[in-house]
């Protein structure tokens, strides 16, 4: 075969190269990016050390409020679930939400055992403001709501005749914060059931 | 030489005279060298007048455009102009060697043809391949590497389990750690 031939073949199979790396037809071995593949599923959601590290966090605060807890300083516990609210998690991790409302509702326990039931229920309420969607973790929290009106009532009723009628209201008010904690209950396991 | 002597010494005559005996046989034989040239048989020998006037002759012939090259000369000049652009190496003079056919040297053509084939080839295939519309294939994050809700782990949460946030933490942080080792370890990456 002449120079020529071999020199023009050679230049072909160059170019074709050329085109197929460029097309994307044949990519740099990884096991990640395959063959063939030309779009990667949105791997921005995936766990990763930041989102660990505020879960470990998360952790040892609720660790620490349990020592604290167990040895009846609810001080020092309230103060240590409060650390996990400030605490800073990967933006759009849905487990923040889930944490931080957990932390409100333990929070919440303790500022009824402190008698503290108006900033219980302060606590309470921020975080079904701050809620993104409904979960059983604000389920949780409607509970937790519904505790502190019965609290509130069980006070009104140890004031006498006068305040009969507020512990009923509160009472009533509990009652529908339990009922809304039913209600997201059922509505989440259902879905649940669906999607299995 | 002895009539151009002659010519020299004679007096110059006047346009409209009648032309002398001699200068008629000046001019027939002159007129004679001219066709002798014409036809490719110039005398070897002539004074010198004469050459420079079959000279000046030839080059007025040639500008009237009426010099042709003989057919068998032209054929040479063009198969040696054809044998010069196909590179042939044993390009003679013209009219030196047999003429060599034309068709021996279409051979010449191929290394040249299937390089530009090829490559026009290759070029279109770069047109296309740049030009396709890449198919799209996604490929999925596996559930347990992504960070998601912990709602299907925990579960509905009873109210004397309200405030059991530390098992809670500890259950999510214990599925959670498992995701994150199982991607790392995989080493198939993925980052947030």
């Amino acid at each position: 075969m002449k120079s020529h031939t071999v020199i023009g073949v050679l230049i072909g199979a160059l170019l074709l190269a050329a085109a197929m790396f460029l097309a994307g037809r044949v990519s740099v071995s990884d096991d990640y990016v395959t063959k063939d593949v030309t779009k990667i599923a949105d791997a921005t959601d995936v766990i990763d050390e930041a989102l660990m590290m505020s879960l470990a966090q998360a952790k040892n605060f609720h660790r620490k409020a349990k020592v604290y807890m167990s040895d009846g300083k609810l001080e020092e516990a309230t103060a240590a679930v409060r650390q996990i609210l400030s605490l800073s998690f990967p933006k759009g991790a849905p487990e923040a939400d889930d944490v931080r409302l957990d932390a409100r509702a333990l929070l919440a326990k303790l500022l009824v055992l402190q008698g503290k039931l108006d900033e219980a229920m302060r606590t309470v309420d921020e975080g079904l403001a701050s809620s993104q969607r409904e979960s059983f973790f604000v389920a949780n929290l409607h509970t937790v709501r519904g505790e502190i009106l019965e609290a509130r009532a069980t006070n009104y009723d140890a004031e006498g005749e006068p305040s009969k009628s507020l512990a009923a209201a509160a009472r009533r008010s509990a009652i529908e914060a339990y009922d809304k904690s039913i209600q997201i209950n059922e509505k989440l396991q259902k879905q649940l059931m669906e999607n299995r | 030489m002895t009539h151009d002597d002659e010519s020299q010494n004679a007096p110059i005559p006047e346009p409209l005279d009648e032309a002398s005996p001699s200068e008629r046989a000046r001019a027939k034989a002159f007129a004679d060298i001219v066709d002798k040239a014409i036809t490719g048989r110039a005398p070897a020998v002539m004074s010198a007048d004469d050459r420079a006037l079959l000279e000046v002759a030839t080059v007025i012939r040639a500008a009237n455009g009426q010099a042709e090259l003989s057919t068998q000369k032209q054929r040479s000049i063009v198969e040696d102009a054809l044998r010069q652009a196909i590179g042939d190496a044993t390009s003679q003079t013209s009219g030196q060697l047999g003429v060599i056919p034309i068709g021996s040297a279409r051979k010449k053509w191929l290394p040249w043809a299937l390089t530009g084939a090829s490559t026009a080839i290759a070029a279109a295939a770069m047109l296309v391949l740049w030009l396709r519309v890449p198919e799209k294939q996604v490929v999925s994050t596996p559930t347990s590497w992504q960070s998601r809700p912990a709602d299907p782990l925990v579960g509905p949460i009873a109210r004397e389990n309200a405030g059991d946030a530390s098992a809670r933490i500890d259950y999510l942080f214990a599925d959670r750690l498992e995701g994150y080792r199982d991607r790392r370890l995989s080493g198939r990456g993925g980052k947030r």
